[in-house]
């Protein structure tokens, strides 16, 4: 007997007034992609691999606009913190702009994949440990809420559901490339900070 | 197959010091390995510092200086063998995820031990036990999905089902009826006082891992669940190390250890099938061969006694990790309502049962019916694996 899917985190009914706990869930909801990708084959697998690099760019984003900023801003140290942290995703997107140009049925595409389904693993981890633990000390629910909103925002740009068949898989090219989504994304949550 | 450890040699003791070199293990993959490694590594952590503290506790009981240098001595080289096994496990996972995979140790371990035990005596105490440790499997598989909204399938890998045991909020009994009465230490079958070893160790290890790791979470719920559940370790502890006959010797104790680890690192390195860790499995064999030797003369010599008096003349049937789902669901089908009273087991709640409920509640639900709660706010159903089937308890199936 297999569970229902776990929604992702727009689409559970947390209260989401913490950026923390949000940032977390979503960090899960990418593992779960990566399985997907990993588990499904052919046409399923193209579009769980679509899903997977939309989220990982409007979750990415989200932290650079969002959560970055903030700690290099409120945290001591803060500014050596977030430098690693840029050096991890830096990597990652490369990684990330290497599969995103390949077909996933090329024999390249799985050890490829495996390898960043690692770099953002201990990326996450390190994020949790090293840089979210300062800003739930270091700010109070109202920031909190303020920063989740914007993450929600930026999660917005990122479908979420699998669509089966071709004109959704057409619906997700018509997304165009990650770049342009990167883009749209940090306007949108530059204007949900106000910063605009 | 017969292996004798009294009749093996291993690594003589003055060479079993590692170096940094060797002490810097390749951790084992967080998502992709077999789940019962991780099992192995964790329950072989509980073991090791089983031997670190009893040799403590030990040396704490001696006069004689020259015995406290060769407890020492060992002691050293098993606190190196503590670090290479418990370093086996990732540094990626999450204490939640390391709590996950203990619950699963704790169920298939005493599962299996539940099903060899020859005593019926012992065989109820772990049958009684591994229904609480199935039930703490299901509530933290639950909190896993709501902080980190993964399923604890990805860790168990479907080897064990995730559903309701012996509700958690029944396992407060009052301290007096945690106490078991102890097996004889002249009459019990030698595989009997394995068993109780290995559980109590492994039940101790998971009590101190929730009492320390516990506090480092910040969901308020999260920290609820640890406090709740490492005071129901600490019930277990109770519950196991009565089980063991406190009439044995200091020196008859440290053998019956060294036998055991022996056993235990036998048994791993026949089942294991990651290279490396089953190449750690032979060293450490190795090595406590030695350790059970050194053991033996100190029996021979202060207790004035053979260690063969109290050993199995031959190691007992391997230890495995293995599923035990139809097992388990007998239990829920049969077990489920069991209390215990004194050292006896009842299934009408008694009077100092309902007392200690009413005292440790306070009149509110405990974190552990809190966490299916917020969990079913989250996500409108609860997080189960049933993979053979409806829960066998027709109460326990979801609404």
């Amino acid at each position: 007997m297999s569970e229902p899917r776990t929604p992702q985190a727009r689409d559970d009914k947390a209260k989401g007034t913490d950026v923390v706990a949000l940032l977390m869930r979503q960090h899960g909801d990418i593992r779960n992609l990566f399985d997907e990708v990993e588990q499904s084959k052919g046409k399923e697998r193209r579009n769980a691999f679509h899903r997977l690099v939309r989220l990982l760019a409007v979750h990415e984003t989200a932290e650079e606009e969002v959560v970055h900023p903030f700690v290099r801003r409120m945290v001591p140290g803060g500014e050596q913190v977030v430098k690693d942290r840029l050096a991890e995703e830096k990597a990652a997107k490369e990684t990330l702009a290497t599969l995103d140009k390949m077909d996933t049925d090329d024999p390249k595409f799985m050890p490829q994949l495996m390898k960043l389904r690692k770099d953002v693993q201990e990326h996450a981890r390190a994020e949790e440990r090293y840089e979210f633990i300062h800003i739930r000390r270091t700010t109070d629910a109202t920031n909190l809420a303020a920063m989740a909103k914007a993450v929600k925002v930026a999660e917005a740009m990122a479908p979420t559901h699998p669509h089966p068949g071709v004109e959704s898989l057409a619906r997700n090219m018509a997304l165009g490339p990650v770049a342009a989504l990167m883009d749209r994304t940090k306007d949108a949550v530059r204007k949900a900070m106000g910063n605009d | 197959m017969t292996f004798n450890p009294l009749e093996q040699r291993g690594i003589p003791l003055d060479r079993q010091l590692r170096n940094w070199r060797e002490m810097n293990v390749q951790p084992i993959d967080p998502d992709r390995g077999d789940p019962y490694t991780r099992c192995r590594i964790i329950t072989m952590n509980g073991i090791e510092v089983e031997a670190i503290l009893f040799s403590h506790q030990l040396v704490r009981n001696t006069v004689d200086p020259e015995v406290k240098r060769q407890l020492a001595r060992t002691r050293y080289i098993e606190a190196q063998q503590q670090k290479v096994v418990n370093w086996l496990l990732p540094g990626v996972s999450s204490v939640l995820e390391t709590t996950i995979a203990y619950e699963q140790v704790a169920v298939d371990l005493t599962a299996w031990v539940a099903r060899m035990e020859p005593d019926p005596y012992l065989r109820q105490a772990y049958q009684f036990g591994v229904l609480e440790d199935f039930d703490h499997l299901y509530r933290y598989a639950n909190l896993y999905e709501m902080i980190e909204h993964r399923k604890a399938e990805s860790i168990v890998d479907n080897l064990t089902e995730v559903m309701p045991g012996r509700p958690t909020k029944f396992h407060h009994r009052d301290p007096y009826d945690n106490v078991r009465e102890p097996y004889d230490k002249n009459e019990a079958n030698p595989l009997s006082k394995l068993h109780a070893l290995t559980i109590m160790s492994a039940e101790q290890q998971t009590m101190n891992f929730y009492m320390n790791t516990g506090p480092t979470y910040m969901e308020p719920i999260a920290r609820q669940l640890y406090q709740e559940i490492g005071l129901i370790e600490e019930e277990h502890v109770t519950h196991y190390e009565s089980l063991v006959d406190p009439g044995e010797t200091w020196w008859e104790q440290l053998v019956n250890h060294e036998y055991n680890e022996c056993y235990l690192y036998y048994s791993f390195m026949e089942q294991e099938r990651d290279p490396k860790v089953k190449a750690i499995w032979e060293l450490h064999l190795n090595m406590e061969l030695e350790h059970l030797h050194t053991a033996c003369d100190m029996m021979r010599r202060y207790d004035g006694r053979e260690p063969q008096e109290v050993l199995a003349p031959e190691l007992p049937k391997v230890l495995a990790f293995e599923p035990n789902k139809q097992y388990l669901r007998g239990l829920l089908d049969t077990q489920m309502d069991l209390t215990t009273l004194g050292a006896g087991y009842v299934r009408e709640a008694h009077e100092r049962f309902e007392k200690m409920q009413e005292q440790i509640h306070g009149g509110e639900e405990p974190p552990s019916e809190r966490v299916m709660a917020e969990h079913d706010d989250m996500f409108g159903r609860e997080y189960r694996v049933q993979s053979e089937g409806e829960h066998p308890d027709p109460a326990m199936r979801e609404k």
